[in-house]
């Protein structure tokens, strides 16, 4: 009996305690574990592989700065992986507060360590309202719907969008998002102008992308910080997922214990109200 | 006239949309004008920020103004906005050189170190809060009280092992080749086409529901039943 007290009045305060220990031990004591790779990861590994080197890419920034901890190692492997193949990146982001800034920080510090120029290798048209009409406008013109990048330069004045003017000039989109709005890019731009894409997600978002993967309409997945570790992995770029990925590790085996010792209370108790009931 | 309008501009607006989806997007006439809508929709988009700033200053405004329990909050609040938004929209040419870079939003602005040093790790905490409320929430309420109960807890607790690197090797013990059948027969099996139905269905619905805007069968967004 004092088992079942226990658990059915363990105080919620030494729940947040073992969780904070979770994420503090890997913290303090690094650990590593082998990371194997998913189809997903693969298969999206080998579509930026396979895009002709010097082309360009459109990379977005659809993020909200709350999951930055998963989204932001994606873009950054992401932009390591195509500036190494000597790719030219488009950024532009359908999120105000958060992808602008972040597109602009993340890919001019990983541009300066491949000697990329702004509006020569790379370019940020930052944000504009309403994502359909952006996501549709583009096909038809970028510049008419955005006319300036993300400092408010003409684009005209930037020699990269001299050349890059709708999707056909576009060889591959990769999107790094948090939010719904991969439906959008593959409703709207690989449906109708049949562009190639993948999608780098939140955990919580990649159970819906296997459907869109299936039918061929994405080339890859990556999914949650083990997404981007196994992406980290592939490109030989260890980074904030590979630390992460660590600390998920000890927290998921947390909360799989927790709901272990949560349904063994309740079983137990279950068990000696009906045996209270029989007499 | 002030309902028939607004529905004429919305059905043809929308025909020649739909229209155009199916054609090439380069083609005159039609791909001009549904080219022109859609800069016009971003137009009116940028204007509903507009209007979701005059409308939060003027809310918070009239409580701090008036006193209101939590008025601190509030206050904090218009504070917020307009410190983040006057050094995001304050034209560099309008300050000495040395100092034009502290305005706009580039890297080292005023609005991108509030950015990055304020709403950045807020927003990250407020996140991470979750993983609190996550494990109590599976301690205490996540109960094998019924036959699908129990299936949803133990095809979770296997995705979660699944999806971190220790409790693949853990899976790995127990059969070497678990974690390919978990992604084959879990996520781009069930998993996959329980999506396929949800994300069919839900473009049937938005299809219905746009069908019944265009024909003016549905007027709520014009704020009419």
């Amino acid at each position: 009996m004092k088992i079942i007290t226990f658990l059915s009045t363990l105080n919620r305060r030494w729940v947040y305690t073992l969780v904070w220990i979770a994420v503090i031990i890997p913290l303090l004591f690094p650990m590593s574990f082998k990371i194997n790779t998913t189809p997903e990861v693969q298969s999206l590994y080998d579509a930026v592989e396979n895009v002709p080197d010097s082309s360009t890419v459109l990379l977005t920034f659809d993020l909200w700065p709350n999951a930055l901890a998963e989204t932001e190692p994606m873009a950054r492997t992401a932009l390591h992986h195509l500036f190494r193949k000597n790719c030219n990146v488009v950024t532009l982001t359908t999120i105000p507060l958060g992808g602008p800034s972040v597109a602009e920080r993340v890919t001019r510090e990983v541009a300066a360590l491949y000697d990329k120029k702004y509006g020569v290798d790379y370019v940020n048209l930052g944000y504009k309202p309403n994502y359909v009409s952006v996501l549709r406008g583009l096909a038809t013109s970028i510049e008419s719907i955005y006319p300036t990048d993300n400092s408010g330069t003409m684009l005209s004045q930037l020699p990269l969008m001299h050349t890059v003017k709708t999707y056909d000039q576009i060889a591959f989109i990769f999107i790094v998002a948090d939010n719904g709005i991969v439906d959008n890019w593959v409703s709207i731009v690989n449906a109708q102008f049949g562009k190639k894409m993948c999608a780098a997600v939140t955990s919580v978002m990649a159970p819906k992308l296997y459907a869109y993967m299936g039918s061929g309409q994405l080339t890859g997945i990556l999914g949650g910080m083990k997404g981007a570790a196994e992406y980290e992995q592939l490109v030989h770029k260890p980074g904030l997922a590979t630390i992460g990925i660590s600390i998920q590790s000890l927290v998921h085996f947390l909360i799989i214990a927790l709901i272990g010792l949560g349904n063994l209370g309740f079983f137990l108790e279950r068990r000696a109200k009906q045996k209270e009931a029989r007499g | 006239m002030r309902t028939t309008l607004p529905l004429i501009l919305a059905f043809i607006s929308g025909i020649i949309m739909v229209v155009s989806f199916f054609i090439n997007p380069e083609q005159k006439v039609l791909g001009d004008i549904s080219q022109e809508l859609l800069i016009w929709a971003s137009i009116i988009g940028g204007f509903s920020f507009l209007l979701g700033a005059v409308s939060i200053t003027r809310v918070n405004w009239r409580s701090y103004k008036t006193r209101r329990p939590g008025w601190g909050y509030n206050l904090v609040t218009i504070v917020g906005v307009f410190m983040m938004a006057i050094p995001a929209l304050w034209p560099t040419s309008w300050l000495p050189e040395s100092m034009a870079s502290l305005a706009g939003r580039n890297a080292g602005s005023v609005y991108d170190w509030f950015f990055l040093y304020l709403a950045t790790p807020m927003s990250q905490t407020m996140f991470a809060i979750l993983a609190f409320y996550i494990a109590t929430a599976a301690y205490r309420a996540f109960r094998a009280r019924s036959s699908q109960a129990t299936l949803l807890l133990i095809t979770a607790s296997i995705v979660m092992l699944w999806r971190v690197p220790m409790g693949e090797a853990l899976l790995r013990v127990i059969y070497d080749g678990l974690p390919e059948i978990i992604n084959t027969y879990i996520m781009a099996g069930i998993n996959m086409s329980v999506q396929r139905g949800i994300i069919i269905g839900a473009a049937l619905g938005a299809a219905t529901f746009s069908l019944r805007i265009l024909l003016g069968i549905e007027r709520t967004y014009m704020g009419k039943g």
